[in-house]
């Protein structure tokens, strides 16, 4: 049995309905959608095998791939897949994506139907070049392709019965997840990738130990209680790097990190200061220091890994104290303290506080920290009562996604820090088309909208980065920073 | 008195120490104690930086002095509101008994079962970071138990030949109470205060350690200690300096109330 | 003593209640949305309001108190909104972990503290004392989460002797069981030994200095014989309600010994389920909490009068 530290207990099993980073985790080797992702993000056929998009590009109609069984060793047809995906379209199940499927954002699928037993389709209202990547996203649980028994008489959840390559067998709530291979699970061919390929569950027992201390769970890493630690805090990675027997595996995430800047008070809505705050920062020294050298620095709010993420030289420039100096002095700013708001529970988000308040200390801002916790933290992001905000965003499959979530209408989402009509028609632009080269247009055109108007300041994109022991072999860091461990197995571990 | 407890000696010394250092960390230090420096992180004890840096490059003895003045503000003010008002309404519940007794011991026992984490974390969001925060949520925590205690020692007293004595004499209550109970329940109460004082600087690193940032970024003991857990086997001197700091504060804390104590015992006999 | 026992639940009873509606309230007035904390980042008012009107938090107030008391009142604990279970399924396990931590780690501290304490006060002044007193200082000064991380590494990680995390219920392997819990126990119990040492202590100077054990010696009685008979049942009192204090306490108050050791007991559970505003979680923690505290001290008050007779009521 592999033994793998998650910091805290999942939420459910409901798949995007109650969940969390290590929910999402958790849920990702047990379920299955008709897409995935593959490594690089990108959208590919998962439980389909054939997809002919209509010419409007209002139609997907998906073949499903033959054999496949659930679970519960009942065959996946056309039948489960319409009730699935009706079921999360319908407001009572309180699935969180629904926004992405009912028009709310962007397209609304008009009727799901089963063409014949291994053929479905969806009908949207209008073109929607970002469906496939929607359908995938892994917050949302994929998709995922249910049996209708997952799901009691009076329609309350039971237990997720999919498709993946693993199956919860106990979850003893505080302590532990139990998880089993699939023995009826057939990977899609090929060189792993994402979590669509080459997914073969090697390890017959996965038993996942909630251990909520960093410390505790480093200790359970050396010990050998457990075989792999994802998610190390920066500040372990001094220990870990001197330990003979562990390496380290690492590689850049799809998250942004950052200050939220709100303008909407006295102080900010002066642009100069604003410009002053995002001159006076040392991205490449914060990102060092905050991550220990995992991550390099990032001014955008589109992650360095993504297609349409800029490069981090471009934070050089981005670093000029005496243009800050000039700024604040045209502003005649006298030192007004400026408060940045951040917490303890992730602690990325408070060092780079602490960083930010130090570099803008040195060019003559008076930046005060305020500490609060995470709940409370989230309730001023959402009501926008704030000045600066310590924050970091998870990872996004798409550039759109990343600019959606500061970008857009500011009076019902008073959380978003960036109203500016331009920018809202270019990202609204940028969701209608599916061209690589107009897309790289469109958001390095948003790129530099937002250096102009400075409603976010970029900072560095995190790194997905794990501890593992000497040993363990196949376990590869993803850009979603989800540890997976199909595919990974131990020394003495036969290969099936 | 002094020559036969030379403890009593250390322990006033250790607490002029910490008295001074607070003060002299309110005022001013060697170094800016949030001044981050990059460029000489997790530095050892030198003569430039007596002991060391933490791992912004941050002085750590500017830092252990401008948290002396935090939190031996936070605990000593915790301390003397939970001493004064918990010995009072201890001592008197003790000794007036029957339904206020009950109604006191109650209402104690409701504070008591709020566990003074959840009031801790309430009672600063609450406050929304006002400096008070920490201290009127560890006294409230805190007060039962010195209730108890004072209220038990009361009833014990109550027992004893020279207070029916002083029922006998007709001396009013009040007056048994100041003159005869009081000056007796002084050895409890200040073991207790001085365990009190303890708590309250300790409960103030169990928070941090939970994350709950009670304290503001500036130092404060318990977060130093709590904050060097991660870097102990690289800089030792970082958990060593606010440890000694706490270890020592309150050992100097018990030491003087252990002299208090004894003091007032003579002074009972004479 | 049967109808002081009535009187005394019969006054908790409407303790128990404003507490409740405290509790009730003051989780209330923590800025912080749950139904916020499941939408996590995603920032959408339509999903917020559909969450809120399920989880029944769109309602007033009182009618959620009343909804929840009325509830209680049949046993019903309600249902977590940050976890798909029902609240008492979180509770009774969490309560069991707690319980076989804290409940050892008291009686361990209790036999270690009184017998010391009293040991040193007999040696009052001398080598012997300032050796206890100094321990029992180190033991109230250490931060427990400090002593517990030393102790996991030097038991858990450089010695090998005990697991590093994890939990085995007693009721599911018993040996096992107890490896998991020797180090948390151990832990808790050197603690929670100092401030017990120095009660004991303290108190048996106070008894010492009385008269009637002055008498006791007079009459030729051993030094064993008067600390059996005279001193200790006059110490255990203020000890055995200390005892009290600190094990209805550490009921809701072990979180920190709890989250070094990976251990899922009833603090761990309630400051989890403050940080995700998970209201029917605290609030059912806390009536657990106060009822066990209630239970304890009542017994402990029933108690201590027949351990030291000065305790006695009329």
């Amino acid at each position: 049995m592999m033994q793998i530290p998650l910091t805290s207990d999942i939420r459910g099993t409901n798949p995007g309905v109650n969940r969390d980073a290590n929910t999402d985790t958790i849920m990702m080797h047990v379920l299955e959608g008709l897409v995935g992702y593959r490594e690089d993000g990108t959208p590919d056929l998962l439980l389909a095998d054939a997809l002919t998009v209509s010419p409007d590009g209002k139609r997907y109609t998906f073949h499903l791939r033959e054999g496949l069984v659930f679970h519960n060793g009942q065959p996946v047809t056309s039948r489960e897949v319409v009730w699935s995906w009706r079921r999360y379209l319908d407001p009572k199940t309180n699935w969180t994506c629904l926004a992405d499927f009912d028009g709310t954002r962007g397209a609304k699928i008009e009727s799901v139907d089963a063409i014949d037993p291994l053929t479905v389709s969806f009908t949207l209202d209008r073109p929607q070049p970002l469906f496939l990547t929607l359908m995938a996203a892994i917050s949302c649980g994929g998709g995922a392709v249910l049996h209708p028994d997952s799901v009691a008489a009076d329609g309350s959840w039971r237990e997720p019965i999919s498709t993946g390559p693993y199956r919860i067998s106990s979850w003893v709530r505080g302590r532990y997840i139990d998880m089993t291979a699939f023995a009826g699970y057939r990977p899609l061919e090929g060189e792993p990738d994402g979590n669509v390929r080459g997914k073969t569950p090697y390890e017959r027992h996965l038993r996942w130990l909630i251990i909520r201390d960093a410390s505790s769970r480093l200790a359970a890493l050396v010990k050998g209680q457990v075989d792999v630690m994802p998610e190390v805090p920066a500040a372990e990675m001094l220990q870990l790097r001197r330990m003979k027997d562990i390496r380290i595996v690492a590689a850049p995430m799809l998250g942004a990190y950052g200050i939220l800047v709100q303008d909407r008070n006295p102080l900010l809505a002066d642009l100069r200061l604003r410009e002053a705050i995002a001159y006076s920062i040392d991205r490449r020294t914060l990102a060092r220091l905050v991550t220990e050298d995992t991550a390099d620095a990032n001014p955008s709010i589109v992650a360095s890994a993504s297609p349409f993420g800029v490069s981090a030289d471009t934070a050089e420039a981005l670093f000029d104290p005496a243009r800050a100096r000039a700024l604040l002095k045209a502003a005649g700013y006298r030192g007004q303290p400026i408060v940045l708001t951040t917490n303890r529970r992730y602690p990325a988000m408070f060092n780079q506080a602490l960083l930010v308040q130090a570099m803008a200390r040195q060019v003559g801002l008076n930046i005060k920290i305020e500490v609060l916790e995470w709940a409370t933290q989230m309730d001023r992001w959402r009501s926008g009562d704030f000045q600066l905000l310590s924050f970091g965003f998870s990872a996004k499959a798409d550039a759109a996604q990343s600019y959606e979530s500061i970008l857009g209408d500011r009076d019902a989402s008073p959380g978003k820090t960036w109203g500016d009509p331009e920018a809202r028609r270019l990202l609204a632009e940028s969701m209608m088309t599916a061209d690589m080269a107009e897309r790289r247009k469109i958001f390095s055109k948003l790129h530099s909208e937002m250096l102009h108007d400075v409603p976010f300041i970029g900072l560095f994109s995190p790194a997905d980065t794990n501890a593992i022991r000497d040993g363990v072999t196949g376990f590869r860091s993803w850009q979603f920073g989800r540890a997976r461990f199909w595919g990974v197995r131990r020394n003495g571990t036969p290969a099936s | 008195m002094l020559k036969t407890r030379p403890s009593g000696i250390v322990g006033m010394v250790v607490l002029a120490l910490v008295v001074s250092a607070a003060i002299a960390g309110a005022i001013a230090t060697p170094f800016d104690p949030t001044l981050v420096d990059f460029s000489s992180r997790l530095l050892p004890p030198s003569l430039r930086h007596w002991l060391g840096t933490d791992e912004w490059g941050r002085d750590v003895f500017s830092r252990l002095l401008s948290g002396a003045a935090i939190t031996v503000s936070v605990a000593g003010m915790t301390t003397l509101l939970v001493t004064v008002f918990g010995a009072l309404l201890g001592a008197f519940s003790g000794f007036v008994g029957g339904w206020f007794d009950r109604v006191v011991v109650a209402l104690m026992d409701a504070f008591l079962a709020f566990p003074a984490l959840v009031l801790a974390i309430a009672m600063t969001t609450v406050l929304a970071g006002s400096p008070v925060a920490p201290v009127i949520a560890l006294a409230v925590a805190y007060m039962p138990y010195m209730v108890r205690v004072v209220r038990a020692n009361v009833m014990t007293m109550r027992q004893r030949d020279f207070i029916a004595a002083s029922k006998v004499m007709r001396n009013s209550a009040a007056f048994t109470l100041v003159r005869h109970i009081m000056p007796n329940t002084v050895a409890p109460v200040l073991v207790m205060a001085t365990s009190l004082f303890g708590w309250a600087l300790l409960a103030e690193s169990a928070l941090s350690f939970l994350g709950l940032g009670l304290a503001p970024p500036a130092a404060s003991w318990g977060g130093m200690l709590a904050d060097s857990r991660n870097y102990f086997a690289d800089a030792p001197w970082l958990a060593i300096a606010p440890g000694v700091a706490i270890s020592g504060a309150l050992l100097g804390i018990n030491l003087f109330g252990d002299f208090c104590r004894d003091y007032f015992d003579r002074k009972m006999k004479d | 003593m049967i109808r002081y026992a009535i009187t005394r639940l019969a006054l908790a009873l409407p303790t128990i209640v404003i507490a409740l509606f405290l509790i009730f309230a003051l989780i209330r007035l923590i800025p912080g949305d749950p139904a916020q904390l499941i939408l996590g980042e995603t920032d959408d008012p339509a999903a917020l309001a559909r969450i809120r009107a399920e989880l029944a938090l769109d309602q007033p107030l009182a009618v959620q108190f009343y909804h929840w008391v009325t509830a209680l009142g049949q046993g019903d604990f309600g249902k977590s909104i940050s976890m798909e279970s029902p609240v008492l399924d979180l509770l009774v396990p969490a309560m069991g972990v707690t319980a076989s931590l804290v409940i050892p780690a008291v009686v361990l501290a209790a036999i270690m503290a009184v017998p010391l304490g009293m040991f040193a006060a007999w040696r009052q002044n001398t080598r012997t004392d300032t050796v206890v007193v100094a321990l029992a200082t180190v033991s109230l000064s250490i931060p427990s989460f400090w002593l517990g991380l030393m102790m996991l590494l030097l038991f858990g990680v450089q010695l090998d002797i005990f697991p590093v995390v994890g939990y085995i219920s007693l009721t599911e392997d018993f040996t096992q069981g107890l490896h998991y819990l020797v180090l948390p126990v151990l832990t808790l119990a050197l603690i929670e030994a100092g401030v017990l040492v120095r009660l004991a202590r303290a108190s048996t100077i106070e008894v010492l200095q009385l008269e009637y054990v002055a008498h006791a010696r007079a009459k030729g009685l051993s030094e064993s014989a008067v600390a059996c008979r005279h001193v200790l049942p006059n110490v255990i009192g203020p000890t055995w309600i200390m005892i009290g204090l600190v094990l209805g306490g550490l009921l809701g108050g072990a979180v920190v010994i709890e989250t070094v050791f990976s251990l899922p007991g009833l603090g761990r559970l309630m400051v989890e389920a403050v940080f995700a505003r998970d209201y029917p979680v605290v609030q059912g923690c806390m009536v657990i909490v106060m009822l066990c505290y209630v239970g304890v001290n009542l017994m402990i008050e029933l108690t201590a009068p027949v351990l030291c007779p000065a305790l006695r009521y009329d």
